[in-house]
């Protein structure tokens, strides 16, 4: 009968993400998977700057919320001071693919043991609807407003950029909330490859964002799904004991 | 005309930015100075949303104010956020078909009632009770209708799918203007968000939905494969409705709770006995 | 006459094209995103002006100096955690002499800290960088202001060949309201700064091998500032005939004090108010007045930002100094007469 996660903190909700959004997916398919794992109480959480910031408050344990980009150094330096502990470093896709990507790359590089979850919505939400490295080519958004020019790039792959460093050993997935119970079962995968593994793992999380597509629900989910089919989903790298099994 | 100060405050994704916005325009274009500063945050909704005005014959030189002369609330969850800005002589508006005349401070004595829920429920579309309450001010303050109309159809113009839109958001704001606020009998603040879980069960399911944690983004409705869920006459905690479920349709397959972004239903097979 | 009824974010856009600049490099950051956005309208209409939305600002820092090496007016506007990032290409346009506008819209820090109004970027815009602090920086009260010193800063920075900085905050930035968007400056032009003659190359770098080659460098832009720095300092005056206090504030915290100077006078208080319009170079104007006044308060959104200059540039006299401070909290005209009433 319960509605949420055991994990979320009932105190914080309704949490601050807007109506539909995405992050409240993942963030809940999270809890789910940290439940499940029966973690949370050698549970760490780090949340970037964007709208993954709102989460501040979001669990029933630790949250540091750092600066833009910052999120994935600042919790390698807490696990490595605290290597029992299961430490996530969460963010959104400007976070881990623009302003942070560079630390990102070298934590997978290194194989820092945390997990990174990235929040993949096609544009910067919080600043209210920006060009982000994801959004697809043609796509409008404020700082694009008549669609995205082939000289900005073409959308960005992040998973498959870091999985081209990462240690042998790390665990690499794209998801999405279109299917959410895969959502929770990669991430359960990425924080089992922490913990057993003692490696990098990232997963990220294609999601939606109805206030700044100005989207209903239906409308949401349908250019979710022509994102899906842009960014495929699925295992890229599967940790070495994954690989094993 | 002496200098007015005014505060338009509500929910975040009430549209109180716009009408701010069209009033502060249409103001300028009669002549007035016009100050206009919005609160603005991270950018998300659900938040409390609230616009300072300042309106005067002579220089403005700063947008902000100590108290404000006409505050105007139009969700509950404003009135903290502007409560500071009230004082004995305020002229205090607000939606009295959401809001009760309870809720309000008790030391603010000019008070008027818009039932403008109600009436863009019954006369118009729910989304343009801003618009009567636009119509409420704009007589009150004196800025000229044809201004304001122009300004709404600047803003507006592109969420008008049919002219049968633009007709309704005409009509509505026209009728704020004639509307004379309650100051004595309020209506009953009918449209309120529920607070209790509710419980639902038969048919061999039994389910959860918590209306002070669902948002009304409809998530759920769309995700259902067999069509039960649908929006229902309880409100929810942004005042927006929440879904209702058949549970003779159900089957218990927990997309809902799978999918919805609040933590706000599930829905489950009864444990066979 | 134009007016216009806009946003400070608005007006600086406006600003920015009178003065005839061509690229702007940026990332987005409340409060100051609708500058990149309006920005980037515009280079719709005139397809010669160009724009960059880089991966973060200190990538939008080190574009701008790119374009400006090639003779281009670039610019960027940037806020709060955006303008920490934005010091390394500022230190490095700083020494280099390069005119850098930078338009920042002060949020209360750090890190996200409120996207709303802070005076706290005024140490940052004037002294955040690994240098002695050799930029200019216009402080803006109201929307008119982001309109005529963004194009003031333009014609300043390619004059005098410093970084040049035009500060506003959140209510500014967001606040509408009428302005004169008249041109009366003519901007200034701009000219490549690497030549491209083989037989007489450019060489530009911040890296010295001996401290006295570095201290001969830096010697020779503190002259170029001493000399320049008359010529840049601007301040306004109100009410200060005859006035027996003085408030000091910048920005949008001056505008308030405007008004609590009137409120004041009606106390029959005899106080007037200076406004620094450069809060960087100071205006020596002020030890002029300093002398003559009984009492200096200080009135800002920071923990003595403003005051400590103030306090450094009135050093010997012996006017009594009250700092009246709220650290990324407005203040309104009533509030400030309050404050001076009690102190």
């Amino acid at each position: 009968m319960e509605t949420m996660p055991k994990v979320w903190r009932s105190k914080s909700k309704p949490h601050l993400f807007c109506p539909g959004c995405g992050h409240g997916v993942a963030l809940k398919q999270l809890g789910f998977a940290i439940d499940e794992l029966k973690i949370s109480d050698k549970t760490t959480i780090g949340i970037d700057i964007g709208c993954s910031l709102l989460a501040w408050n979001f669990f029933d344990f630790d949250t540091v919320q750092t600066h833009h980009g910052r999120v994935t150094p600042t919790m390698v330096g807490y696990k490595m001071m605290k290597p029992k502990r299961t430490v996530l470093a969460y963010m959104g896709d400007g976070g881990a693919y623009a302003i942070g990507l560079q630390s990102l790359i070298h934590a997978a590089f290194r194989n820092d043991p945390i997990t990174a979850i990235v929040v993949h919505n096609d544009l910067y939400a919080m600043t209210g609807g920006q060009m982000a490295p994801t959004t697809m080519p043609g796509e409008v958004t404020s700082t694009t407003p008549t669609g995205k020019p082939e000289n900005f790039g073409p959308g960005f792959f992040g998973p498959e950029l870091i999985a081209n460093v990462a240690n042998p050993k790390a665990y690499i997935a794209r998801a999405s909330i279109s299917k959410p119970l895969l959502v929770k079962q990669y991430l359960k995968n990425a924080l089992l490859n922490q913990q057993k593994n003692n490696s990098f793992s990232m997963v990220e999380i294609m999601s939606i964002c109805p206030t700044n597509w100005k989207m209903n629900a239906k409308q949401c989910f349908e250019k979710l799904s022509q994102m899906d089919k842009y960014y495929p989903g699925g295992e890229i790298k599967k940790g070495n004991e994954n690989a094993e099994n | 005309m002496q200098r007015i100060r005014i505060i338009f405050s509500g929910e975040g994704g009430q549209g109180i930015q716009t009408i701010s916005k069209v009033f502060v325009t249409a103001a300028s274009k009669q002549g007035f100075e016009v100050s206009y500063l919005p609160s603005f945050g991270v950018e998300q909704r659900g938040t409390p949303s609230v616009a300072f005005i300042t309106i005067d014959n002579k220089e403005i030189r700063h947008p902000k104010f100590d108290k404000a002369d006409i505050v105007v609330i139009l969700g509950k969850r404003a009135i903290k956020t502007v409560e500071n800005y009230l004082d004995p002589n305020t002229e205090l508006y607000f939606d009295s078909s959401t809001i009760s005349k309870g809720d309000l401070p008790i030391f603010v004595s000019k008070i008027h009632g818009v039932p403008a829920t109600k009436y863009a429920k019954e006369k118009f579309a729910l989304r343009s009770f801003n618009l009567i309450v636009l119509g409420v001010i704009a007589k009150a303050i004196g800025i000229k209708e044809e201004l304001i109309w122009e300004e709404i159809f600047n803003f507006l113009s592109k969420k008008f799918k049919k002219k049968e839109d633009e007709n309704l958001a005409h009509e509505a704001f026209l009728f704020g203007l004639e509307i004379v606020p309650e100051t004595e009998d309020f209506t009953r603040a009918i449209f309120k968000a529920k607070h209790q879980a509710i419980l639902v069960k038969g048919h061999g399911k039994h389910g959860t939905i918590l209306p002070d944690k669902c948002k009304g983004c409809g998530i759920c409705i769309h995700k259902c494969p067999v069509g039960a869920l649908s929006l229902g006459e309880d409100l929810g905690v942004f005042s927006t409705p929440i879904p209702q479920v058949d549970l003779e349709k159900c089957i218990g397959c927990q997309n809902c709770k799978n999918f919805c972004p609040d933590g706000a239903i599930t829905m489950e097979m009864d444990a066979s006995a | 006459m134009a007016i216009e009824f806009l946003s400070g974010n608005e007006a600086a856009v406006k600003g920015i094209l009178a003065a005839g600049a061509d690229v702007m490099y940026g990332y987005p950051i409340t409060p100051s995103t609708e500058i990149l956005e309006g920005w980037i309208r515009n280079t719709l209409v005139d397809k010669s002006k160009k724009y960059l939305q880089t991966e973060d600002e200190t990538a939008a820092g080190f574009a701008t100096i790119g374009a400006i090496l090639a003779g281009a007016k670039a610019f960027t506007a940037t806020a709060g955690p955006g303008h920490v990032l934005m010091q390394d290409p500022l230190s490095m346009a700083e020494n280099l002499r390069l005119p850098f506008v930078c338009i920042a819209m002060q949020r209360g820090g750090p890190s996200t800290g409120t996207v709303n109004y802070s005076q706290q970027e005024v140490n940052l815009a004037a002294f955040g960088g690994n240098g002695d602090g050799m930029r200019i920086v216009y402080s803006a009260s109201n929307v008119q202001d982001m309109y005529d010193l963004t194009i003031k800063a333009f014609n300043t920075a390619w004059k005098y060949r410093f970084p040049t900085f035009v500060i506003g905050d959140g209510h500014i930035a967001k606040s509408k309201m009428k302005a004169n968007i008249s041109n009366p400056i003519q901007p200034i032009l701009a000219k490549p700064l690497l030549k491209e003659d083989t037989n007489n190359p450019t060489f530009f770098r911040n890296c010295y091998s001996s401290e006295l080659v570095f201290g001969d460098v830096l010697m020779k832009n503190i002259e170029d500032w001493n000399e320049a720095r008359p010529k840049i300092e601007e301040y306004e005056e109100y009410k200060i005939k005859g006035a027996k206090e003085i408030i000091v504030a910048h920005g949008s915290v001056a505008q308030a004090s405007m008004d609590a100077c009137d409120i004041l006078q009606n106390k029959r208080k005899r106080i007037g108010v200076f406004r620094p319009i450069t809060v960087h170079p100071f205006p020596q104007h002020l030890k002029k007045l300093a002398k003559r006044t009984k009492k200096i308060y200080v009135i800002e959104s920071s923990l003595n930002q403003l005051s400590r200059i103030v306090k450094y540039e009135l050093s010997g006299c012996k006017t009594q100094i009250v700092e009246i401070a709220k650290p990324a909290v407005s203040f309104t005209g009533a509030e400030i007469a309050r404050k001076i009433l009690v102190s």
